[in-house]
């Protein structure tokens, strides 16, 4: 038997990055292959944003690209170049939004691992094209909860937007 | 002296909404999961599962994957030479599996980690976890519980006489001899494959500092995974530290200590460098824990008003693999003790058999055999009704237990002390009545639709003995107290916290205990080097247990704050109370001492003590409750359980016959745990239960095909989104438990008990037109509409 020929994996090609994380300008160089979220949690340190399936599918992940509710786990740290990112580090300057407060007051949150992503995603969308209860469903569907069965979160939503019907 | 459960003088917290401390750091991403956590001079190992179900490994290559760029090494089985297996205290009733970190000889499942690949990070580590490649002689699968049970079937461990790691068959005779004499009523059910899924998959950390082995990880248990690991890897245990950092939820699923667990450990141990794993979707689609599984056979004696006068089951639990610690066949023993319900049926024998099949290991998923009992029960209730010819609530009401009933041992041995099983049904009737007379007016007309409203009532083992699954482990918990100089308390406890709200509880319960305020309250939980030895978080335990350690270990702590406060006051001991962290004659706030001075003399100023008085203000408690038992009696009879929860549900449904999907309009939940610690909690408990219920009976399955191979991702298990949960109706009842620490009974489980069966009972009733046969969950469109066929009007 001859001696196995070590297969090298061709090392990555770097890419330049120039981005705007939490109002503070980033200016990196990363593997072309890393994924957001991992450029973000391991190079970043902004472990607020979480993995929980790296599929574009729960929705942890969710973070504002230019104001739009992206996910950091399908797509490449290359490719947010020039952009302008807020994580859920970044969603209140001091103490909680009112949409994270709703969330503490109304118990919307358990484990808090879906959590960010919830925030994220809500932070991004304009209540005004979610009306009426299903409006608020609609807008949490393409994010996962697994512990609250939802009900403490519809109910910091309809806080969060004014909703909560009287009676 | 007895154990003393007493809140303060005045409880101000217990009861009322206490916000959660945690929710501050997780809501600003702040929480720091397993995951998150990083240490100088990290690497990450990916691990290299087998491709097949069940086969006999004849080479592993792993000389291409090592010579990459950035890898430290490649290990498989051979070189964990100083690694034991997994111990079995069950083998005087089960077959051993000789779980071992990496597949040694044989792959029994798609998913098994037979080599692992430590590397600089994760991205490297998956590079060569691709060029290791491993030979197999394939061997025909196992793939379901029928075909294990085959007396000719292969088998998965070939020093076993056949494919049962635990088969009982107790003495039957006294039922036999009432079936035969009786008419008899059979029916079968089945519940199918589905999981936990929480949304954080595995992960852990293991590093070793001053010669001490640390492990960060996602256990549901920091002690149990200690020792577990001292059983397994050359470190004594006193070298061993557990650390569970915030965890995004357990649900039973993280109660195992996985291979990975181990692996991540040896890595450290043997390269001195911190290790870090972390589970991706895929992986855990395979290789964590699968769950359910269960056939139930009913034979049933009837008299001639459908009333069972006895039955006797088979229950059959499909473990996959059976590779997993500890063991997975407690569902089953746990389905047997709930196959009465909360009926007065005085015979019941069951028996059970636990299989292994060439799937991934089944273990411990909230519920933990109960909704496959709930399930078969109250759906062969329905059935019976109408063979019969009698009303299927009428029927209940005759057989379910009142509360002149009560106390009451059911025929395997559940001691049920308190409970409203007639008031919380009879309220679910009247809410589900009320409420399917709305989809009828709302619905009843479309000819595409058909509503139907179901019931399921249901008592629940809450606060388990771990002998069951582990035949090692009992049902303590512990709690160690400790008033600091300043007056602050520190709470430390065995119990854990996978988000359900534990560290709340646990400030709650230690503020209104010595009468101080919460904010001074500082819990310490899930650290084996930082609490004393408990059992963690099972079986919906925490709250009767620790809650039982934590008030013994502060009744104590109290006692001494009052005769210190006493000797300070010139006050009898008797006759003050602790306030707001302040000790003072009852009735008259004034003259005071504060806690920060009465610890201060504790533990400072000691020469000022009481003559004779030790030094100190702390305790630590353990609390075993005395009516748990541990092992069956001769006849199989257990009370495994501290305290029994109830629940009656109610679902109203819509089927649409086109497309044969089931739209939930109402979830009525009745429910009773006992004394409420805090009541958001507790519905975010039983929201979060019935979630998982609903999609367990709807939406949520684990697939395999002919050859083991499993056919579903993430994608295609459907865990219900906001679109699917209905809107729940929660009433709420309160029978406190004589015998568990103020009444308290447990509810982490109690909503996902409940609705396969109301579900599958709603469906028979919407559709009793197409005499549908309801057996199996999940109820999927496909099953629904092929129960539909071609009749549809």
């Amino acid at each position: 038997m001859s001696a196995p020929t070590a297969r090298r994996v061709e090392p990555a090609a770097e890419v330049p990055v120039s981005v705007t994380v939490n109002g503070h300008a980033v200016e990196a160089v990363v593997p072309a292959r890393q994924l957001l979220a991992d450029f973000l949690r391991e190079e970043l340190r902004l472990t607020g944003t979480h993995v929980g399936c790296e599929q574009g599918i729960c929705g942890a992940c969710t973070i504002n690209l230019d104001g739009e509710p992206v996910r950091s786990c399908i797509m490449l740290a290359a490719q947010v170049d020039g952009s302008s990112i807020t994580t859920v580090e970044g969603l209140a300057s001091e103490g909680l939004s009112p949409l994270q407060q709703a969330f503490k007051d109304n118990h919307g949150l358990q484990c808090g691992f879906c959590t960010p992503g919830f925030l994220m995603t809500l932070s991004t969308v304009d209540p005004d094209e979610y009306p009426g209860e299903d409006g608020i469903r609609e807008a949490i569907s393409g994010n996962l909860c697994r512990c609250t069965g939802y009900g403490g979160i519809l109910q910091a939503v309809r806080t969060a937007w004014n909703r909560i019907e009287d009676g | 002296m007895a154990n003393t459960f007493e809140l303060g003088a005045r409880p101000v917290y217990t009861g009322t909404h206490v916000t959660r401390r945690q929710d501050d750091a997780l809501l600003s991403g702040q929480g720091t999961y397993v995951a998150d956590l990083r240490r100088d001079g990290m690497a990450e190992i990916a691990v290299v599962r087998s491709t097949v179900a069940h086969g006999r490994i004849t080479a592993i290559r792993t000389a291409e994957a090592a010579a990459v760029d950035g890898v430290i090494a490649v290990i498989t089985a051979a070189d964990l030479t100083d690694v034991s297996p997994y111990p079995n205290f069950a083998s005087a009733y089960t077959q051993t599996p000789g779980t071992f970190p990496l597949a040694r000889d044989k792959v029994r499942y798609v998913g098994s980690p037979v080599a692992v690949v430590l590397a600089e990070d994760r991205y490297i580590a998956e590079d060569a976890a691709e060029l290791v490649e491993v030979d197999y002689e394939e061997l025909p699968a196992v793939t379901s519980l029928e075909d294990a049970l085959e007396p000719d079937s292969p088998r998965l461990f070939e020093d076993w006489p056949n494919n049962r790691l635990l088969d009982l068959q107790p003495d039957d005779s006294e039922v036999a001899a009432i079936l035969a004499s009786s008419r008899v009523f059979r029916r079968r059910y089945k519940m199918g494959r589905h999981t936990a899924m929480p949304m954080e998959t595995r992960a852990s950390l293991a590093e070793v500092r001053d010669g001490r082995l640390h492990l960060w990880c996602t256990n549901q248990h920091a002690h149990i995974a200690r020792t577990t690991l001292s059983y397994v890897l050359p470190v004594a245990e006193r070298d061993i530290r557990v650390a569970i950092p915030y965890v995004g939820g357990g649900f039973g699923l993280k109660q195992h200590l996985y291979p990975e667990d181990v692996l991540a450990s040896w890595l450290a141990l043997r390269h001195d460098r911190p290790v870090r794993f972390v589970e991706d979707r895929a992986e855990h689609m395979i290789a964590a824990a699968h769950a359910r599984d269960h056939m139930m056979d009913i034979e049933a004696a009837i008299d001639d008003d459908g009333r069972i006068l006895a039955m006797r089951v088979q229950v059959v639990q499909d473990l996959g693999s059976a590779e997993i610690f500890p063991g997975a066949w407690c569902p089953a023993l746990t389905t047997a003790a709930h196959m009465t319900g909360p009926y007065d049926i005085r015979h019941c024998v069951v028996s059970v058999a636990a299989v292994a099949t060439n799937k991934t290991p089944g273990g411990s998923y909230r519920g933990f055999g109960v909704p496959e009992a709930v399930f078969a029960v109250e759906r062969f209730i329905d059935e019976l009704a109408g063979e019969v010819g009698v009303d299927r609530l009428d029927l209940r009401r005759s057989m379910l237990l009142q509360p002149e009933d009560l106390p009451y041992t059911t025929a395997s041995g559940a001691l049920l002390d308190s409970g409203s099983f007639a008031e919380s049904f009879e309220k679910a009737v009247e809410l589900g009545e009320a409420a399917y007379r709305r989809a009828e007016a709302q619905h009843g007309a479309e000819s595409q639709s058909r509503v139907g409203v179901g019931y399921a009532v249901l008592f629940e083992g809450v606060s388990p003995t771990h002998h069951g699954a582990s035949a090692h482990w009992a049902g303590h918990e512990s709690c160690s107290i400790e008033i600091q100089p300043d007056g602050g308390v520190r709470v430390a406890s065995g119990v854990t916290d996978q988000g359900q709200g534990t560290t709340t509880f646990v400030a709650t319960l230690a503020a209104d205990a010595l009468g101080v305020p919460i904010e001074t309250v500082h819990v310490e939980l899930a650290d084996s080097d930082a609490t004393p030895y408990g059992l963690g978080a099972f079986g919906s335990r925490q709250a009767v247990v620790g809650g039982g350690a934590l008030l013994i270990a502060a009744g104590e702590v109290r006692d001494k704050v009052k005769r210190i406060a006493a000797h300070m006051l010139e006050a009898s001991t008797d006759d003050l109370v602790i306030e707001a962290g302040r000790v003072h004659v009852a009735g008259s706030p004034e003259p005071a001492v504060t806690m920060a001075e009465v610890a201060t003399r504790a533990v400072i100023r000691t020469i000022d003590l009481p003559p004779g008085m030790e030094p100190g203000l702390e305790a630590t408690a353990r609390y075993e409750p005395e009516l748990m038992e541990h092992v069956p009696d001769e006849k199989g009879r257990i009370n495994a359980n501290a305290a029994y929860a109830n629940a009656a549900h109610a679902a109203v449904i819509r089927v649409d016959v086109g497309t044969g999907e089931i739209e939930i309009l109402d979830y009525i939940l009745a429910h009773d745990c006992g004394r409420v610690i805090n009541p958001p909690i507790v519905d975010g408990q039983i929201w979060g239960g019935v979630a998982q219920g609903v999609g367990g009976t709807l939406y949520e399955d684990l697939c395999f095909n002919d050859l083991g191979q499993p056919q579903t991702a993430f994608m295609d298990y459907l865990v219900p989104s906001a679109i699917e949960m209905p809107e729940l109706v929660i009433e709420h009842f309160e029978s406190p438990s004589p015998n568990t620490p103020l009444g308290i009974k447990g509810v982490g489980e109690g909503g996902t008990v409940g609705p396969a069966a109301a579900i599958g009972n709603a469906l028979a009733h919407a559709l009793a037109e197409f005499e549908p046969q309801i057996r199996e969950t999940p109820l999927s469109p496909a099953v629904v509409r092929a129960m539909i066929g071609d009749q549809q009007t």
